[in-house]
């Protein structure tokens, strides 16, 4: 028989920045956290470091585990699902009403949840594969049927005042210390890490995030496992709709309205390759814990509400961004803005952008020349 | 090692068309267990329309093939791989992501039971995927614990290759262009894992548009022009200005 030598010189020289790699997923997160813990360590350790304060993040993130657990399957399999907010509030909005006017018991209303969130994210996937609707397009149109239904049923009701059961699965402590909705939240990712390694699932997830057609080839069923993530999504989602529902112990037809893109950050944060195949369960946890600790601090800091969805927006170019770049193999020559500059093309976006700066520099001059005082208009 | 004794598989007078296009027009082939057989032939000779055929990809319009001398035929791909018959092509079908291990046992996992539920059986995988490996290609990875794109090229093939030989019952292998894409190093170690299968005992049915790797691998060369067969011929009795005359149709059968 040949024997044949093997070397992997190739895949082993690369340096640190390979040998990290792997890693980057949980490291990225993990330097993130460090950096606002030490940023706020300087600026607000009192109040940032409180022990309720620290409970309160914690809360605030548990509220995001599991949807981002099975958004990183959906990723995985180079997915996205937009729809999950209104998958949210649609089920907790029915439950509600379940329990409110029709007086079924809260522990039925639970598992009731759990299915239609189930039923919601099975449509999508049927909407996507059978109707050959891509991702994007198809979970951003359910969404806004959902959101419409949720609308539809609770016009412009709040409902509030649940169940202690209800309460419990969004704010209750379990042995007097242990946050409820964190419990649930970590083991939702647990199930999440089992589900990923030990079962064809998870497997097949993988394998068609990086090659769909060679997994269609070895006879992995692709459609049937990219309906089981978005079903899996659906009911994660509905799983946040009760723990928000339990948390503010109200609901309306207008909540959960962040949850897409929250949830996307975090997941994509923990180092998921948005181009499919790269999953990191750990990391989707460490980009939970680092989204909410970062809108916590700018809380704590008396930063204007809406800057955290500035906040938020930096960070998911910024990981993105850096993603890509350990990506790239070759690094040289990309240094310095003089050789960008040389660049024919990089010159005419250059020139596109003064451009721009221009003509807005004319009109804000024409503007304030011409400006009469206001009110003076109606 | 030779053409003796009777064929593996053999087909016999196989028609294709496509629409009013015949891409094959009565061809014969026969495979022997421990022989490379070659087949060659310019771009639409119909080299990948017969292996299609072959591995049940495409059903034949006419004609028929035999497998140990009995008729049988192929409803798809999978009737192939029960009956022994599988292939190995040219973009691999590997997911580059995932491990070695996992890639040989993609679609084919082996489970344990926990708890009542059966689930992957990630170690034994690990386990037998790097035997199979060793055992029959003679590669082992440094590392099994890598995603598969991080390997070379021929280790890639091997993996793939890894991926139908380790049914204990695979008699024909079909591999088209396997050294396409590599450079002169691997291409001598993919080359190096066909004779390995073949002093296995298996059938091994490549396609090349390398000459020099034909003359190098194959004991017997199938040569296809314009949807017939040109001609089959023992590579040892022939020069590559033989089989190129017959690739282009400059001279007749030489067999």
């Amino acid at each position: 028989m040949t024997t044949v030598p093997t070397s992997q010189t190739s895949a082993h020289q690369r340096g640190l920045i390979a040998r990290i790699e792997p890693f980057m997923g949980v490291l990225g997160p993990l330097v993130m956290i460090f950096m606002i813990a030490a940023f706020m360590g300087v600026f607000e350790p009192a109040r940032y470091f409180r022990l309720s304060n620290m409970n309160q993040i914690l809360l605030d993130a548990a509220l995001y585990m599991p949807m981002a657990m099975a958004m990183t399957f959906v990723i995985t399999q180079r997915g996205i699902d937009l729809s999950i907010g209104s998958v949210a509030a649609l089920s907790a909005i029915i439950v509600a009403f379940l329990m409110k006017q029709y007086g079924f018991p809260a522990w039925v209303c639970v598992f009731i949840a759990l299915g239609l969130g189930g039923v919601m994210g099975l449509i999508n996937g049927l909407v996507i594969t059978r109707l050959k609707v891509p991702d994007l397009i198809g979970t951003l149109a359910m969404d806004l049927v959902y959101r419409g239904f949720a609308l539809v049923l609770a016009k412009g009701l709040v409902l509030a005042r649940f169940p202690d059961l209800i309460t419990e699965i969004g704010r209750g402590q379990m042995f007097g210390i242990l946050p409820t909705p964190v419990v649930i939240g970590l083991i939702t990712m647990v199930g999440g890490y089992f589900l990923l390694r030990n079962t064809y699932f998870g497997r097949y997830t993988i394998a068609i995030g990086s090659n769909p057609e060679a997994s269609e080839m070895t006879g992995v069923s692709v459609d049937r496992h990219k309906v089981y993530a978005y079903t899996l999504m659906g009911a994660m989602a509905a799983l946040a709709g009760m723990m928000l529902l339990g948390k503010l112990n109200a609901v309306q037809a207008t909540s959960a309205p962040y949850f897409n893109l929250h949830v996307i950050a975090a997941v994509v944060v923990g180092g998921t390759s948005l181009f499919g195949g790269r999953p990191s369960i750990v990391g989707s946890l460490a980009g939970v814990l680092l989204l909410s600790m970062m809108i916590n601090a700018l809380v704590t800091l008396r930063i204007e509400f809406f800057w955290q969805s500035v906040a938020s927006g930096v960070v998911i170019i910024l990981s993105v961004a850096a993603y890509a770049w350990l990506q790239k193999k070759d690094r040289d020559g990309g240094g310095s803005i003089g050789a960008a500059l040389a660049n024919p093309d990089n010159k005419k976006i250059l020139i596109l952008a003064l451009i721009f700066a221009g003509i807005l520099a004319v009109l804000f001059a024409i503007g304030a020349g011409l400006a009469t005082p206001p009110g003076a208009s109606g | 090692m030779m053409a003796e004794g009777k064929p593996v598989i053999s087909m016999r007078g196989i028609r294709k068309r496509f629409g009013g296009v015949v891409a094959l027009d009565g061809v014969d082939l026969d495979a022997y267990a421990g022989e490379v057989l070659a087949i060659v032939g310019d771009n639409g000779a119909g080299k990948s329309t017969l292996i299609k055929i072959l591995t049940g990809v495409y059903q034949p319009s006419n004609g028929h093939i035999e497998l140990d001398g009995q008729r049988f035929t192929m409803a798809d791909h999978s009737d192939a791989i029960a009956n022994g018959i599988d292939a190995v092509y040219q973009n691999l079908a590997i997911a580059d992501h995932l491990t070695p291990a996992q890639n040989l046992f993609l679609g084919t996992e082996l489970t344990r039971k926990f708890l009542g539920l059966s689930i992957l059986d990630n170690r034994r995988m690990d386990r037998e995927a790097t035997e199979v490996l060793r055992s029959r290609l003679g590669v082992e990875l440094r590392d099994m614990n890598v995603p598969t794109e991080s390997l070379s090229g021929g280790q890639r093939q091997a993996v793939a290759i890894a991926r139908a030989v380790r049914h204990k019952d695979l008699r024909v292998l079909v591999m088209d262009e396997p050294t396409a894409a590599l450079g002169p190093q691997e291409t001598a170690r993919t080359l190096g894992l066909i004779k390995a299968l073949r002093d296995q005992g298996l059938a091994v049915i490549v396609i090349s548009h390398s000459l020099d790797d034909v003359f190098e691998i194959s004991d017997r060369v199938h040569v296809q022009r314009r949807g017939t067969c040109a001609g089959v011929v023992k590579t040892a009795n022939v020069t590559v200005e033989d089989v190129l005359g017959l690739i282009t149709g400059a001279n007749a059968a030489a067999a």
